[in-house]
């Protein structure tokens, strides 16, 4: 059997529809697991990107940022506080909310700092001061990026949530963990499937915004900008 | 934490130290050489581009843990899965900066060869590609140390990498294990990057020591992710 | 060609009276006369050092006229570009002071400074993520301006500009280079500062659009009168857009402020007139008119006139007209080709040499006269009316007579003024000319 037949034989049984540990409630589990960690990484990270791409202040760290955390392996890291038996908010919260911020950070940074420099002195010189350059000239122009950035850092947290189900914590990865141990590989294929596709609409989710958030302006610049 | 663990176990975490390496490197280099001939098609025939990045971003999203068990029914519970798993997500870094480290060749070079007589070909291999190489050649780093990484989610489905530090101290509750396992990964992947910068050194010596040739501007054009710290993260 | 441009102007400055620049020194108070008009902008003692040492502009003396345009010339790297990022606080000068009205500007509030001083740039700085006529709008509406209002006063602008209103709602990469330029140049008038600064506005365009954006400019500035201050490093713009050339030395100091036409014909030293360039003498002619040209009836015929009329004026080449009533030229005609003609042909029936250019009497430059001179097969300059009617022929030797008055006229003028200014300082030392 295929992968998609297991999977699609376990999601359309009912039964796991219902009753505690049923698709729904990790479904849910899974959702507050990725959006909270994403939801204060970006409100730490988006801001903080900002301030660096605008005043240049920090830069260096900031670029060498990206390739470091890239290094941590998320596994070795969760096993890591489990072992240490943190309480159990603190257990999943903070690993994966400090592990969301870099490529918020990178990116925010990325988006700021590569405002084209004519624009950034034009805002400058018809009299806007700092806050408004930022707001309503560079923000704006670096909103595909930061957006790129929240979008990756979703997908991350998604992927990570996963994982953090071999410490015992619940969420689509449960099926996952529990399926392998058990070795019963429908609850695998399944649960995996159902990770698929929750960060295939994150993407989707994020393509929606782009349209709403990204300034008409910018869209047709692409083509001419090689 | 219990130093002493570290010698006597040597021998096996030299072992899973060097299965790592293998999966970590051979990946991003499988996904670099199929990476640069499909490169090089979208970069020559652009109307692919649009549907290659959707693919790519749509490949990238998959959590990794995910895409390994997804390929186990048709390359088992191996090391070939991993590999596979990785060198897909390697390609999805590395095709990108491939068709952008190209495309960001200037114009005037470019037109300025032909006008010498070279022909297409000649002018892809002596001219375009090594003007790329810094591009390319980020997108590779990335590759590997993501990959150096990632390797150890595939020790949950058995397939051995320095996870097995992670998976057997959390069963013992053995921090120092966990530790070891950390830190060898860290290093590997900071070494391989290091190894990577040098050689990027070594094969552009024009390149002022940025991670983009002179000419090629670092100007990201919105919703294409050209820039050589890869917009896609894992 | 260009037309003549009457730079005589009149206006003086009342300054602080314990501060002498050295500009007024030599500019010999050239805009002498008039009760208003002031220096708007005066740079006392300025000096501009980065942390590394390098020095860009240093110990600057300089008054800019209000009203006029003042163009800052010279090599790269010579000051120009960080003089006048001083004037809107975008670089803050290391020592000296700034007036702008008479008030020192570190005093006000930068960005509130800014929003009464329009700045362009070459790269234009256009927002990219705005429609054109957001763009236009944006210091009036950082002033408060409901957004409504402010985007009618777009539209005006963009017509002001010599742009299709039509385009307000497009976005600035949907534009051409020299289209681009015009609304950065309609962005920095929209709350109709006094001041404007341009830097190097019009270089990365090509040279036909640069043409027509300086002529633009020019025909602005008879209708705004507002008081710019352009960098370029084009020698030749200066002297075409500019009132009061400075053009400056390679390290942060000036090497001659004057008027294009003194600059042209009396460089402060070799350094100056290499800059100038090498035909200063023949460019300098575009700033004489051509009232003063005395003109000769010549030989003028209407094409009904025969053959054997002109082979009897016995002139090497006749200037064939439509007709005595409407004397537009059609043609000179060699007498050679005259020769062998059947003398009761008529002269419209002959094939004619095509008449090339004519200079407009009064409007146009010597320098216009003397090219048509030099461009005409018979050596015969054609003077044209308004209408287009030959109104006379001038030889080279009346050019000639014509060029040496205007040069001896002018030299004059400027030598009174420069008198005039010394007896006016009280106590006034060496040093004070160029």
């Amino acid at each position: 059997m295929s992968f998609f037949s297991y999977a699609w034989d376990w999601v359309t049984t009912d039964a796991n529809w219902h009753g505690p540990g049923s698709i729904p409630h990790q479904l849910l589990a899974h959702l507050g697991y990725s959006f909270l960690p994403l939801l204060i990484a970006g409100l730490i990270a988006v801001p903080a990107g900002v301030v660096i791409g605008h005043t240049g202040r920090g830069a260096t760290l900031v670029i060498n940022l990206a390739n470091a955390w890239r290094a941590i392996p998320t596994l070795g890291l969760l096993v890591l506080i489990a072992v240490y038996q943190w309480p159990t908010l603190l257990t999943w919260l903070i690993p994966l909310t400090v592990l969301a911020i870099p490529p918020i950070l990178v990116n925010v940074y990325e988006g700021v700092d590569g405002v084209d420099p004519g624009v950034k002195d034009a805002a400058k010189g018809v009299g806007m001061t700092p806050w408004q350059q930022v707001v309503k000239v560079e923000v704006p122009i670096a909103m595909p990026l930061i957006l790129i950035g929240l979008r990756t850092s979703a997908i991350f947290v998604v992927a990570t949530a996963t994982i953090a189900a071999y410490i015992g914590l619940g969420g689509l990865g449960r099926f996952i963990i529990d399926g392998l141990a058990n070795t019963q590989y429908g609850p695998v294929a399944g649960g995996s499937l159902l990770v698929i596709l929750l960060a295939l609409i994150v993407l989707g989710v994020f393509a929606l915004l782009s349209r709403l958030l990204v300034p008409a302006g910018l869209r047709g610049a692409g083509k001419d900008n090689q | 934490m219990m130093w002493s663990w570290i010698p006597s176990n040597w021998s096996e975490i030299w072992e899973l130290t060097k299965q790592t390496a293998f999966l970590g490197i051979i990946s991003p280099l499988i996904g670099l050489v199929i990476s640069v001939p499909l490169g090089v098609v979208a970069a020559r025939w652009r109307w692919i581009n649009p549907p290659t990045l959707v693919v790519v971003n749509v490949v990238y999203a998959i959590p990794s843990l995910a895409l390994f068990i997804a390929l186990i029914p048709t390359f088992g519970l191996t090391d070939t899965t991993v590999v596979i798993g990785l060198t897909v997500y390697s390609l999805c870094v590395i095709l990108p900066n491939v068709v952008g480290g190209l495309r960001g060749v200037p114009a005037p070079v470019k037109q300025a060869a032909t006008a010498m007589g070279y022909g297409p070909l000649r002018r892809l291999i002596t001219v375009e590609l090594p003007l790329a190489t810094p591009v390319i050649l980020a997108g590779l780093r990335v590759g590997v140390v993501s990959s150096v990484s990632l390797a150890s989610v595939g020790q949950i489905i058995g397939v051995s990498s320095l996870g097995y530090l992670f998976v057997d101290g959390e069963q013992r509750d053995f921090p120092t294990e966990i530790y070891v396992g950390l830190f060898l990964i860290i290093i590997l992947a900071v070494a391989c990057d290091l190894i990577l910068v040098g050689v990027r050194r070594a094969l552009t010596p024009w390149a002022s020591g940025r991670d983009r040739a002179p000419g090629i501007r670092r100007r990201v054009v919105p919703g294409t992710p050209v820039t050589p710290v890869p917009a896609l993260w894992r | 060609m260009t037309g003549f441009r009457n730079r005589v102007v009149t206006q003086t400055g009342t300054v602080n009276p314990d501060y002498t620049p050295a500009t007024r020194l030599v500019l010999g108070d050239a805009f002498a006369g008039g009760a208003e008009g002031r220096w708007l902008i005066t740079f006392e003692g300025v000096t501009k050092r980065y942390p590394d040492g390098t020095v860009a502009v240093d110990d600057l003396d300089l008054e800019v006229p209000d009203g006029k345009t003042m163009v800052l010339v010279g090599p790269s790297g010579c000051g120009k570009t960080t003089t006048l990022r001083m004037i809107n606080r975008l670089v803050e000068a290391s020592e000296g002071r700034i007036l702008l009205n008479g008030d020192d500007i570190r005093a006000q509030n930068p960005a509130k400074l800014r929003r009464g001083i329009g700045y362009v740039i070459q790269q234009t700085g256009l927002f990219p993520h705005r429609t054109i006529e957001d763009n236009i709008a944006t210091v009036p509406v950082l002033n408060g301006w409901r957004r409504a209002k402010a985007r009618a006063r777009a539209r005006e602008l963009l017509t002001t500009v010599g742009l299709d209103p039509a385009l307000a709602k497009r976005y600035p990469h949907q534009l051409s280079g020299g289209q681009q330029q015009r609304v950065g140049v309609a962005r920095a008038l929209a709350a109709d500062p006094p001041v404007l600064l341009m830097d190097e506005p019009f270089s990365a365009v090509d040279p036909v659009v640069r043409g027509q954006l300086q002529e633009q400019l020019i025909a602005l500035q008879t209708e705004l009168r507002k008081t710019i201050v352009l960098v370029t490093h084009d020698i030749e713009e200066a002297i075409k857009v500019g009132d009061l050339v400075a053009l400056y030395h390679p390290h942060g100091t000036l090497a001659q402020l004057a008027t294009p036409e003194r600059l042209l014909a009396a460089p402060a030293d070799d350094y100056v007139a290499g800059f100038v360039g090498f035909d200063r003498g023949i460019r300098r002619l575009s700033f004489f008119r051509t009232d003063g040209l005395s003109l000769s009836a010549g030989p003028v015929l209407p094409e009904t006139a025969t053959v054997a009329a002109a082979v009897k004026t016995g002139e090497p080449w006749i200037l064939v007209v439509a007709s005595e009533s409407d004397p537009t030229p059609s043609g000179w005609l060699p007498s050679d080709r005259l020769a062998g003609l059947d003398g009761a042909a008529l002269l419209k029936d002959v094939a004619a040499d095509p008449f090339g250019h004519t200079f407009t009497v009064g409007d146009d430059s010597l320098r216009a006269a003397l090219d048509a001179a030099v461009l005409s097969p018979a050596g015969l300059a054609i003077g044209v009316d308004a209408d287009g009617r030959v109104a006379g022929l001038a030889t080279f030797d009346q050019l000639r007579s014509a060029v040496q008055a205007a040069q001896a006229a002018q030299d004059a003028l400027d030598a009174q003024e420069n008198q005039d200014a010394l007896a006016a300082q009280p106590g006034s030392g060496p040093g004070a000319a160029p």
